[in-house]
């Protein structure tokens, strides 16, 4: 009945659509975000925008991540996937919870755990790297401003990968066994029957989950980065949600960070409709 | 299976009413109710009845001092009744309110996280002038007279350089280097005096198995406590306005070329910076620091609190050596920090958040403050009256100032609303670069000079 959904939409409308419209609206206003009246500025805060280096050098970084991390995530998840359903191992159960892990804890806990995991000295990574005699290859991975991107896709992946993985099992148990061991019979390697069957037949899932991750990147980075590098050093790690939160609240630019928000906005739908666009295919 | 389907459709528009009703009601009567406050003072002059909202900083102090003051001054002020809210996160907390036109009638912002929020009220200027009240001699001499000389008059207090006091100051830190005092006295090391000796110390540091110096990597603005002072070492108030007043010339001056050459000399040198300090965040670089990694780091009186829990050499004990001087003739040096207490420009009950701020400062209230929060209120003898309640280390600290130490203190001029410039970000960021030997001082004065340049342009256009 068409009255049950009035309180959902009320809430929706109240909570989701009014805040969205919002930032559209606020974003054309030179407003601290406290008590003063804001001011219609026009487009002045979309201009500024790119004339701000440090603006663009977030836009930089987290184009970095929206390429490097979705890609690795989602190779990761899909070649996992396939050994553990394709193949008969026996603990096929563990790897999964296993890889499953990281996705049920929080953030900040992920966060907090790589940090200590990057710690310069007493960090897992570099005395492990001493342990095999690599100890000269060891650095500050999270204070250099080469390294700390990579870093930090590093534990996005991490993250992410196990999460996508079960995603693809499950799309991969619906594939019927008699493809495979049809092309088993024909002679088809493990590694084209990937190929050839596992990836044409999650196709459509895989295309979700690229804008899936493409969004998680967004979202996620804001506090991975606040709490493994705080944008350091010296903003090589600034990605556009940290900035977007240092000049609404720390920098009293409510309106300035809005504009920001709205090309994140923006760009986050245009990205998807060209991964949308780019991965279409005829129905197979 | 009609029935039940009027019935879920009946419940739920009952549901969204009541969540409208809800909204409605619970704003009507707030304003109701502050209202009926604020004609009660217009009656009685002389203690305004009525009721007082606080919001308060909730950190390493705690907020039991801000509930029993709140008791003494409803007991001394009958009719009255102040409601509390503290947070850690009080700006997240007070920020709504403050939107809607409702702010509380007194806050003490402090932390981190929460200043920003008293720039934006500055930016706005919605804040009340509290000169009346510092300048009022009510018979016992002006309130003014007794807060540590030039704290009122900095812009941390009057931020507008027009002398009028907008914040009040409350608890005030001292900054500056720490060493491990332990070690220090066991192998008979002299603390330097001046930066010279602190360098020579180089070898000494090595002997003992640690790096000179580190920093809170990630939060580079913990080196404002070495910079500051140095800059008034060097160039005196007059440098110092140049740095916080914008004035690009600063990053072409001599005074600029020896503090940050100072700040880069610990990366250049030898065994001068902790491996891996760059990339540590403020907890890990104090603990790497405790358990004998460095040598010296830069904190503030807070630190022993801070870090109570955190594993230590053997031994290790708390030293504070202030910040050196580039000539052996001038004084140690160290910064101030003072925290502040703020009354709204659209506070409802204005006269009684001022009745209740000049009762924090009676001595009877520093001294709870003390015996409560462990703190030093910036009045004079402060420290003397929290003796009994303070550490040992940190009564020290305070008393080296009162021994000849020298306090510097300093804020950057707020910027010109709108700009999407943060000064403290953008000089203090930037320092990583140096530290990673990626900028060399002439990139990193270039890119000062022109930011500097667009910040006083704007602040100029904006005075138009």
């Amino acid at each position: 009945m068409a009255a049950c959904l009035i309180p959902g939409l009320i809430m929706f409308i109240l909570f989701k659509l009014y805040p969205a419209m919002q930032v559209f609206y606020k974003s054309f206003f030179l407003w601290t975000g406290i008590g003063d009246k804001p001011k219609f500025i026009g487009l002045k805060n979309f201009v500024d925008m790119f004339h701000d280096d440090v603006f663009l050098l977030a836009l930089r970084n987290t184009g970095f991540l929206i390429v490097v991390v979705p890609v690795f995530t989602l190779l990761i998840a899909l070649v996992n996937a396939s050994i553990l359903t394709r193949t008969k191992l026996k603990e096929k159960g563990i790897y999964r919870t296993l890889f499953f892990f990281p996705s049920i804890l929080s953030f900040v806990v992920i966060a907090i755990l790589w940090s200590f995991i990057y710690h310069p000295t007493i960090g897992f990574l570099n005395s492990g790297m001493e342990l095999l005699g690599l100890g000269e290859y060891a650095m500050a991975w999270l204070g250099d401003s080469r390294t700390v991107l990579w870093a930090l896709a590093v534990t996005l992946i991490w993250q992410a990968a196990g999460y996508y993985m079960v995603i693809y099992m499950a799309g991969i148990d619906s594939i019927s066994p008699d493809l495979y061991e049809a092309a088993g019979i024909d002679g088809a390697t493990p590694f084209k029957q990937f190929i050839h069957i596992t990836i044409p037949m999650l196709w459509e899932i895989i295309r979700i989950t690229i804008i899936f991750s493409i969004n998680g990147v967004l979202t996620i980075s804001f506090v991975i980065v606040t709490i493994m590098t705080a944008g350091g050093p010296d903003r090589h790690s600034e990605v556009v949600m940290t900035y977007l939160y240092q000049q609404a609240f720390t920098n009293s630019n409510f309106g300035y960070a809005m504009a920001i928000g709205v090309f994140v906005f923006v760009f986050s739908v245009i990205l998807s409709l060209i991964s949308n666009k780019l991965t279409e295919r005829g129905v197979s | 299976m009609k029935w039940h389907k009027i019935l879920s459709a009946v419940s739920a528009c009952a549901l969204s009413v009541s969540l409208l009703a809800g909204c409605g009601n619970s704003s009507s009567s707030d304003s109701g109710s502050t209202d009926a406050a604020g004609t009660n003072d217009g009656g009685s002059k002389k203690v305004a009845n009525g009721e007082l909202n606080i919001a308060v900083f909730q950190g390493g102090y705690g907020r039991e001092y801000w509930d029993q003051i709140s008791d003494e001054f409803m007991k001394d002020h009958p009719g009255t009744k102040i409601n509390i809210t503290a947070s850690p996160k009080i700006a997240e907390l007070v920020r709504p309110k403050i939107v809607a036109g409702n702010p509380p009638d007194l806050m003490y912002i402090a932390g981190g996280d929460n200043l920003p929020i008293l720039d934006g009220l500055i930016k706005d200027k919605a804040l009340t002038d509290l000169s009346d009240i510092f300048n009022t001699d009510e018979g016992s001499g002006a309130l003014k007279d007794k807060m540590l000389p030039g704290v009122l008059e900095s812009r941390s207090m009057a931020p507008y350089g027009d002398g009028k006091i907008y914040l009040a100051p409350f608890n005030f830190g001292v900054l500056g280097l720490w060493y491990n005092k332990t070690l220090f006295d066991q192998k008979s090391i002299q603390t330097p005096k001046t930066w010279d000796e602190l360098f020579a110390m180089n070898a000494t540091a090595k002997d003992n198995g640690r790096a000179l110096f580190t920093y809170q990597g990630l939060y580079p603005g913990y080196l404002d406590e070495v910079i500051i002072p140095s800059i008034y070492d060097l160039g005196g108030q007059k440098a110092l306005d140049q740095f916080f007043d914008y004035d690009p010339e600063f990053w072409k001056s001599d005074v600029f070329k020896q503090v940050w050459g100072n700040i880069q000399k610990f990366a250049n040198e030898d065994n001068g910076l902790m491996k891996g300090t760059v990339a540590l965040n403020h907890t890990q670089a104090q603990t790497s620091f405790m358990q004998g990694k460095a040598m010296f780091i830069p904190n503030g009186t807070w630190f022993e609190d801070e870090m109570k829990d955190a594993p230590r050499e053997e031994g290790f004990q708390f030293g504070f050596l202030g910040i050196p001087s580039f000539n052996s003739g001038s004084s140690v040096k160290a910064m101030s920090q003072i925290e502040q207490i703020v009354i709204p420009a659209k506070a409802k009950n204005p006269e009684l958040a001022a009745e209740f701020l000049k009762y924090i400062y009676t001595d009877k209230s520093i001294k709870l403050n003390a015996e409560k929060s462990k703190a030093v209120m910036a009045v004079k003898d402060a420290a003397d009256l929290a003796k009994p309640f303070i550490s040992e280390t940190t009564y020290n600290v305070y008393k080296a100032v009162d021994n000849g130490m020298e306090l510097v203190n300093g804020t950057f001029k707020t910027v010109a609303k709108g700009s999407r410039y943060s000064p403290k970000d953008e000089v203090y960021k930037t320092i990583s670069s140096l530290m990673n030997k990626q900028m060399t001082l002439d990139q990193y004065s270039d890119k000062m000079y022109k930011m500097y340049s667009e910040v006083s342009k704007e602040l100029k256009d904006s005075a138009e």
